[in-house]
């Protein structure tokens, strides 16, 4: 093992790992707001072919990126219209958005490019290094020559971690996870900061969908999300609910899945399969480690009606 | 203290109708400036309701509100709160993963700036639990604090937010005695300083010691209001509950030796003080009420699921009916004729999500009467809960409403219902009528006496010891998980009882 081997290895973590950060921290707005969302796994694939083919037809990845969220936030006001208004369950409109919208993203595909084998491709977005930072070895490009987004996820989690920890708005923000009476009883508008947090979360979810196709791969496939939405969940859980935290989870189902690839090529006689397991299994070790411990805002899942008897 | 009546508040012909259901009905209400005014009334009386109103929770179906001498539409807990009306809720509002100093700034409004300003929010905090003597220490997480701290943080986040008008509703509730006293010191204070309290409680000897006014609400409407000079305890009963009250004391029975349960050298986790058995004989007789006196937490959860089947002792036999018991299993201590009145109604007697209906046949899903095969008879079991209703007077919208909507004295009386309806041999009722007011509670004595002429064998398990002295035919005093003697039920010796649930004993050592 070289030094260009670790090298590369961390900077595909770095790549691997911003979708999740963008995804999982998509779930920690939600949940700070006790909405539960799990149908992360769909607002990302709708948020994946809305990018993708915007950023097909106009050319640029940043139109690709923000239709991308703007997908998400639509689709995901289903889930908000159902669960904050309609008080129904989260886990099943969650798992309705699972069904739902990936499935209407292969549809948008297929009506769009038609059935055909040809290959679709888009120009993914372009690195952007920082002069001076990014010829520090290993670090160096590591960290400062990546396409914006990956600042971008960066300076999410920074913001994150202040507006929870530092700020009146997250305070009162994350009140409305924890006990959302006592928030309405303080003038806390809780149904509006539980519905924006579902377009957050729509926003994130779908960024998070958009730079697999306009930054990572450069084309669009079914299944191209792969389970990061509920990788993402569990890095809110794994990361307990706190934005650095949810981050270095995410770096950490990154390196497995960085590791996976690495290990597959360097394949000695064992089937690529068993590779391919090592971020799923990492979730679910991580998972049952953690799992039982404290878990998170006190109203989470709860539905809030306002005049209740 | 001569006080100046300045009028702060007054509702005119508030009524709120809930469905068919009017849970207030033309109330007139005044409150003055530096006075502690309580609102006395049953459960379900419609006080909560009404404080609902005037907080903006809920939107009065008629009436009108005048804070200040100025008519307001009062639309949200917020808007009560700019206009300076306050309230601490039953059931704290406080986010127990936060701190005391968070819980206080919460929804702020007063400074600028996007970030939280710590060092003046605290001095400004810190400077008002200075004037009210709200002691509290500000970086503490709420779920640290005990019931009657996280009360004075409620307080103190009224009073930073603004408040003049301070409603309180049940704060005694879940005090110990010394907190009691804490809080009426800091309710003086208050008055002192010219805010205005609404006291909600149904306690007669707080309400006579700490109110200037009174206004008994019964059934959703104002029975009147009166000073606190011109009234004593048993009009004020009368008043509440609308009908004289009867005298204090059940007929005492003495029964003969035939007991349906027996229990010898009980012990479980007998080395814990608090929540063991260590050595516990005794034997409930068929048609008696035998009492457990004693302080709470002293073994009587322990007592109360050992006899249920819930734990298994240690060491010790339970006898049953004559039959020693091997397995300890609830379901067949239910058939076998137990029935149980849980301490915790919420939290082991009834399932809040489920109907009056389905909660009161949970135990009954097997018997033919309510189950053909693995179907249930919908008809039949609505049927009977109507009829459950009516004999239990369980005052609710309909048999399909959900129990968690219930007031507590009607979850009580569903429970009541079922395990009574079960034609037990053996009751065990713990705590029976713990929060619950003084008419709801003489309906469950009343059936606890009627279950003894049945022939039913009671268990009484409760930390109210005028409620054990009342009912009981015999008394236990449990201390530190051991029974310290038994007692007559006909003419207690009240001194020597009290002295054996602080472990001591009559001319013993101490």
């Amino acid at each position: 093992m070289d030094s260009t081997f670790i090298s590369n290895l961390l900077l595909a973590t770095v790549r691997m790992a911003v979708p999740l950060i963008f995804i999982a921290t998509a779930e920690l707005y939600s949940e700070r707001a006790g909405m539960v969302n799990i149908g992360l796994e769909g607002l990302a694939a709708i948020g994946s072919l809305v990018g993708f083919l915007m950023c097909f037809i106009t050319g640029s990845a940043w139109i690709g990126i923000l239709c991308g969220a703007l997908a998400g936030i639509l689709v995901n006001m289903i889930y908000a219209f159902a669960t904050v208004t309609l008080c129904a369950n989260h886990t099943v409109y969650g798992m309705a958005i699972n069904i739902f919208a990936p499935a209407l993203a292969s549809f948008i595909n297929r009506v769009y490019f038609g059935a055909g084998s040809q290959l679709n491709q888009i120009k993914l977005m372009d690195t952007v290094n920082i002069p001076g930072l990014k010829d520090i070895p290993i670090i160096g490009p590591l960290l400062f020559n990546q396409t914006p987004m990956v600042y971008l996820a960066f300076v999410l989690v920074i913001f994150t971690s202040i507006f929870f920890n530092r700020t009146k708005a997250g305070l009162n923000y994350k009140s409305v996870g924890e006990h959302p009476k006592a928030a309405a009883t303080l003038g806390i508008p809780v149904i509006r900061i539980k519905y924006l947090s579902c377009v957050i979360c729509g926003a994130l979810a779908g960024i998070g969908g958009a730079y697999l196709t306009t930054c990572y791969s450069n084309t669009f496939t079914e299944g191209n999300i792969a389970g990061r939405g509920f990788i993402g969940l569990a890095a809110v859980i794994f990361g307990r609910w706190n934005a650095v935290g949810v981050m270095l989870a995410c770096l950490f189902f990154g390196f497995c899945d960085a590791l996976q690839i690495r290990l597959q090529v360097m394949s000695i006689g064992i089937p690529y399969q068993f590779f391919q397991m090592i971020p799923y299994v990492a979730t679910i070790i991580v998972l049952s480690i953690l799992g039982g411990k404290k878990s998170g805002p006190a109203a989470k899942g709860q539905p809030y009606r306002s005049e209740e008897r | 203290m001569e006080k100046q009546l300045e009028e702060i508040l007054r509702m005119e012909g508030i009524s709120k109708r809930f469905g068919n259901f009017y849970a207030n009905k033309n109330i007139n209400l005044s409150i003055n400036a530096g006075e502690v005014h309580t609102l006395l009334g049953e459960n379900g009386a419609g006080k909560s309701t009404l404080m609902n109103i005037l907080i903006g929770l809920y939107q009065p179906t008629e009436g009108k509100i005048f804070f200040k001498g100025k008519e307001v539409h009062i639309e949200s807990p917020d808007h009560a709160a700019r206009l300076g009306i306050g309230m601490v809720h039953q059931h704290f509002m406080l986010v127990k993963a936060m701190t005391v100093f968070e819980n206080i700034i919460l929804g702020e409004k007063h400074s600028k700036g996007l970030f939280i300003n710590r060092e003046a929010r605290r001095k400004e905090i810190i400077e008002l639990s200075e004037r009210y003597r709200l002691d509290i220490d500000l970086d503490q997480p709420i779920s640290d604090l005990a019931v009657g701290a996280q009360q004075r943080v409620e307080i103190l986040k009224a009073l930073y937010h603004g408040a003049e008008l301070l409603i309180l509703d049940e704060p005694t509730a879940a005090l110990t005695d010394t907190e009691v006293d804490g809080l009426f010191v800091i309710m003086y204070k208050l008055t002192q300083e010219g805010k205005s309290i609404i006291f909600i409680s149904h306690k007669m000897r707080e309400v006579l010691h700490i109110s200037d006014r009174i206004t008994v609400l019964r059934l959703g409407e104002v029975v009147t209001t009166v000073k606190r000079g011109d009234v004593n305890g048993q009009k004020l009963a009368d008043l509440m509950i609308g009908r004289e009250l009867k005298p204090s004391h059940y007929e005492k029975k003495v029964v003969p030796y035939d007991p349906v349960v027996e229990l010898k050298s009980v012990e479980y986790n007998k080395t814990n003080k608090h929540n063991g058995l260590n050595g516990v004989s005794l034997a409930v007789n068929k048609g008696e009420i035998l009492g457990i006196a004693g302080v709470d937490g002293n073994g009587q959860t322990q007592l109360a699921q050992v006899i249920a089947g819930v734990i298994k002792p240690d060491a010790g036999t339970v006898t049953l009916n004559g039959k020693q018991i091997q397995i300890f299993d609830p379901n067949s201590f239910i058939n076998d004729g137990v029935a149980h009145i849980p301490e915790d109604r919420n939290l082991q007697g009834l399932v809040g999500d489920m109907s009056i209906a389905d909660n009161l046949v949970l135990k009954e899903t097997e018997n033919p009467k309510f189950a053909n095969g693995i179907f249930l008879k919908r008809s039949v079991i609505n049927q009977y809960a109507k009829e459950m209703i009516e004999k239990y007077d369980i005052r609710c919208q309909g048999y399909d409403q959900d129990v968690r909507s219930l007031s507590g004295g009607n979850q009580q009386k569903v429970i009541l219902a079922r395990e009574i309806e079960s034609d037990p041999d053996l009751l065990i009722a713990v705590h029976p009528t713990r929060g619950l007011d003084i008419g709801a509670a003489d309906f469950v004595h009343e059936q606890m006496i009627k279950a003894r002429a049945d022939n039913v064998g009671i268990l009484l398990i409760s930390a109210d010891f005028d409620e054990v002295l009342e009912m009981s035919d015999r008394i236990l005093v449990i201390f530190e998980g051991q029974i310290m003697g038994e007692y007559s039920g006909k003419n207690p010796p009240i001194d020597e009882i009290s002295l054996a649930m602080t472990g001591n004993k009559m001319g013993g050592k101490a």
